[in-house]
């Protein structure tokens, strides 16, 4: 009798160091976390804003993806790189929200461009042109198979390597490779073919707005 | 249009350049700090079962127990509903009578024979009840006025 009372008492010490190793283990986890935050939250903002471009549409999902983390935080131990473990969570979410949104990207428009891309030491004029270069090469963009878009984006985030990306979407190395080859064919092919109907009609009246806007924007 | 300028601008000529000037772009001010606060307000995982203790590998003890109650729970349902519903016994079955072979060597045929029972009430057939005076009047009448109906018809039959 005395033995078991023993055990018992035994056992309930052990649940309550179970209690404490559990609240410690949270607290750990939740650390971890917002050092994720604080360290690929701007990497993330970027993947989602290249496949969005829309500065409040990227946001949110940059938060949904974390919110995704923590909802499994307890598997943080098993990923072996957090970096490419978070773009893949938010590439997915971005690649979903695109889907769904019949929403047209707020960069569609050239002015829009024209404020958003960096456009130091260029003159009214330039910023306006690069703009409309900028908006054509986008339309471009999303007229490629989704496949070699993919490939393409991710290929533009210069911390990503090949590897990276093939990890990022699931795929083998070599077929990231070939992705990537047909791709750039085919944004060439486009681009020389854009630029040759440009060429023939130029619309004026359309560029005289932009750089009245880039103007504006500087002003 | 100047279009020596994109290609000054795109040095690949397929577009990258714009598409690593968008992969380029800061984020904003304070995004750190909206995704504390987004995941600070966030509810937690969510459970159906919200067990106050999780469990330690070495408190096995508490696991054999728990699997010996529920062994013990479900045995016993089962005993208590065996016990309640037994078989039919012999001796509540109706006696049905033995069969017994004719002398004459024949067999019956799976005749059954059927007990003599108490004789019942005989009942009596109800006397013939006559009509009525005033019954056989109104007939009468009736039958004299269809026939006066019936009459002018015979000559135009001629």
């Amino acid at each position: 009798m005395m033995s078991t009372s023993q055990a018992i008492c035994v056992g309930w010490m052990e649940f309550e160091d179970t209690a404490a190793a559990n609240a410690v283990r949270l607290q750990a986890e939740e650390a971890a976390l917002a050092g994720l935050v604080d360290q690929y939250a701007g990497a993330l903002y970027r993947v989602a804003f290249s496949v969005l471009r829309n500065a409040a549409d990227a946001e949110d999902a940059v938060q949904e993806a974390f919110l995704r983390v923590l909802r499994h935080r307890d598997q943080l131990n098993e990923v072996r790189d957090h970096r490419v473990w978070l773009i893949r969570i938010v590439w997915n979410i971005v690649l979903d929200r695109k889907r769904r949104a019949k929403t047209r990207p707020e960069t569609d428009d050239v002015s829009e461009l024209a404020r958003v891309l960096p456009s130091n030491g260029l003159s009214a004029e330039q910023v306006a042109s690069a703009a409309q270069h900028h908006a054509q090469v986008l339309a471009c963009v999303e007229q490629l198979p989704a496949k070699e878009r993919e490939v393409l984006m991710l290929s533009a985030f210069e911390e990503l390597s090949s590897v990276e990306i093939a990890s990022v979407l699931g795929i083998t190395e070599s077929s990231v490779r070939s992705r990537l080859f047909r791709a750039r064919n085919l944004m060439g092919g486009m681009l020389n073919h854009v630029r040759g109907n440009a060429r023939e009609v130029e619309p004026s009246g359309r560029r005289e707005e932009t750089v009245a806007a880039a103007e504006e924007d500087r002003r | 249009m100047n279009f020596n300028s994109h290609n000054s601008m795109d040095r690949t000529g397929t577009g990258e350049d714009t598409l690593r000037l968008l992969a380029g772009l800061p984020a904003p001010e304070g995004l750190e700090a909206r995704v504390h606060a987004s995941l600070r307000t966030a509810p937690r995982q969510a459970r159906v079962l919200a067990w106050p203790l999780v469990l330690r590998a070495d408190a096995a003890w508490v696991r054999a127990t728990a699997a010996a109650a529920i062994v013990m729970v479900v045995a016993g349902g089962g005993w208590g509903i065996y016990s309640k519903v037994q078989p039919l016994q012999q001796g509540k079955l109706p006696a049905v009578p033995a069969r017994v072979s004719a002398p004459s060597g024949f067999s019956g045929a799976g005749m059954v024979s059927t007990p003599k029972t108490i004789e019942g009430p005989v009942v009596t057939a109800p006397p013939k009840s006559t009509p009525a005076k005033s019954v056989q009047k109104k007939s009468r009448k009736r039958s004299a006025a269809s026939s006066v109906r019936t009459a002018p018809s015979a000559p135009a039959s001629k």
